[in-house]
């Protein structure tokens, strides 16, 4: 199978990133809740990973970053602590369901939708910029969209929210690990991200990094402060009750050493170049028709495209006979396709990562051009 | 050897504080606090050589971290000191 659905989720992983989990199954059991050694190499996976992300990601202290399961956890978090019911909130037209959907279920939410079109990054600031003359309770915003790859000006966002004084959600989904996402440079409120994307780490892990006082979304045990009812309310704990997933968490430890070694710039650049290969072989395809700038500086490894009028589930599932695994559908992202016009159709996306190479790009456009054609014929 | 303890917020802010102590040059271990010590129950704590105090306190307050509590410990036990 040749994988393009790393915007889903990264499939093949580093080596180290296996032998890291295989090691903590075997080895380590429930951090801060013992003394002995498998108490204790837990702990220090623990706080490696929590200090490698805090220099990755421009974080004072290891404290505030916060392990969860995957980002939707950590949006959730930052949004049920920010947004009250009758809230004002701007959000982008880009915004996962991960998003969208913690708005919904708070009643009463007022919300702006600032819904530029793509690959227009100037554009959006300035429709941020006047967004934010009415005031807000908060503002929310991905950096990259999953749908389309559009990088959002978030640094500009940043600025303005700092302006106006209203806190700021940074959903780093698709550009942790591929992206500068640094909290010093933004202060945004919160930024939450999966470990098992662009930062290779398993699935079940993720980061949310607070900038922030918060709100608790479970109650539980903290090994610490025992006696007590209420949550702690320092962090990590105030937002880590149960178990922790060590072995996803010593995974990804691993998985942010491999970003870290490889350098974010130089990934980027990687899957940049693979997803403009892609565009070009594409774009020779009669019928397909490519969202993109063309130009890739405002888009990373993620490209969305329609074939030739198919139904883009028909496609992707004979692109999946066929070895090719892409993701077709609304991707979660329903607010995304309507910004863009395609919430009728759907998209086909084609999603690289770093283990991708340019022949397998090739194959891929081979057989996209092979299942057209076979349609055409019947 | 008497010693002090710094109690600690969380197990992390334990393992912080001994990874700057450690920049700095002193020797901390990280270890649950003495039950008698949790008055909230169940926490983590920094020990220290107690001629290290002040070196400690200087190294800690340059990297913002405060402990809860501060106890001195010898051999008749522990004694809490001004933060």
């Amino acid at each position: 199978m040749i994988y393009f659905d790393a915007g889903a989720t990264t499939l093949e992983k580093p080596e180290a990133v296996r032998h890291a989990m295989a090691r903590a199954v075997a080895t380590m059991s429930s951090p801060g809740r013992g003394t002995y050694p498998a108490s204790r190499q837990a702990e220090e996976t623990a706080y490696q990973c929590r200090s490698e992300a805090a220099e990755l990601f421009g974080m004072d202290s290891p404290e505030n970053v916060i392990f969860t399961g995957n980002a939707t956890q950590g949006l959730n978090v930052a949004i049920k602590t920010l947004v009250k019911p009758g809230s004002r909130v701007i959000i982008s037209g880009y915004e996962h369901n991960a998003v969208t959907r913690p708005l919904h279920a708070i009643p009463n939410v007022r919300m702006t939708v600032v819904d530029t079109p793509p690959f227009q990054p100037g554009q959006m600031a300035a429709d941020f910029a006047e967004a934010l003359r009415q005031g807000a309770d908060a503002v929310i915003c991905n950096h990259v969209s999953n749908v389309f790859g559009c990088i959002q000006p978030v640094d500009e966002i940043a600025e303005l929210c700092r302006r106006h004084r209203v806190p700021l959600i940074v959903d780093a989904s698709q550009s942790a690990g591929v992206l500068p996402v640094r909290m010093d440079e933004w202060q945004a409120a919160f930024i939450a991200m999966p470990g098992h994307k662009g930062l290779y780490g398993p699935q079940g892990t993720g980061l949310l990094l607070c900038n922030h006082d918060t709100r608790t979304l479970m109650e539980g045990g903290t090994g610490s402060l025992s006696r007590q009812q209420q949550m702690p309310e320092d962090l990590p704990d105030r937002l880590e009750a149960g178990t922790h997933n060590m072995p996803g968490i010593a995974g990804l430890l691993e998985g942010i050493r491999f970003v870290r070694r490889r350098g974010v710039d130089k990934i980027c650049r990687q899957e940049q170049q693979l997803t403009a290969y892609a565009a070009r072989r594409l774009e020779l395809i009669d019928g397909v028709k490519l969202f993109t700038d063309g130009e890739f500086i405002n888009q990373t490894g993620v490209l969305s495209f329609l074939a030739a009028n198919r139904d883009c589930e028909e496609v992707g599932e004979r692109l999946a006979q066929r070895g090719i695994a892409v993701r077709a559908g609304l991707q979660c992202a329903p607010l995304a396709h309507r910004t863009v016009g395609t919430l009728k159709s759907g998209t086909i996306r084609f999603s690289a990562s770093v283990f991708n190479t340019m022949s397998q790009v090739d194959r891929f456009a081979a057989e996209l051009q092979d299942v057209i054609r076979e349609n055409v014929k019947m | 050897m008497d010693y002090y303890l710094f109690i600690a917020r969380s197990i992390t802010q334990a393992q912080h504080m001994a990874h700057v102590l450690a920049n700095c040059g002193i020797r901390a271990a990280v270890l649950r606090t003495p039950a008698s010590l949790s008055e909230r129950g169940c926490s983590h704590a920094v020990k220290i050589r107690a001629d290290k105090l002040s070196a400690a306190r200087s190294c800690l307050d340059r990297a913002q971290l405060q402990p809860l509590h501060i106890y001195y410990q010898d051999a008749n036990g522990y004694n809490e000191v001004s933060v």
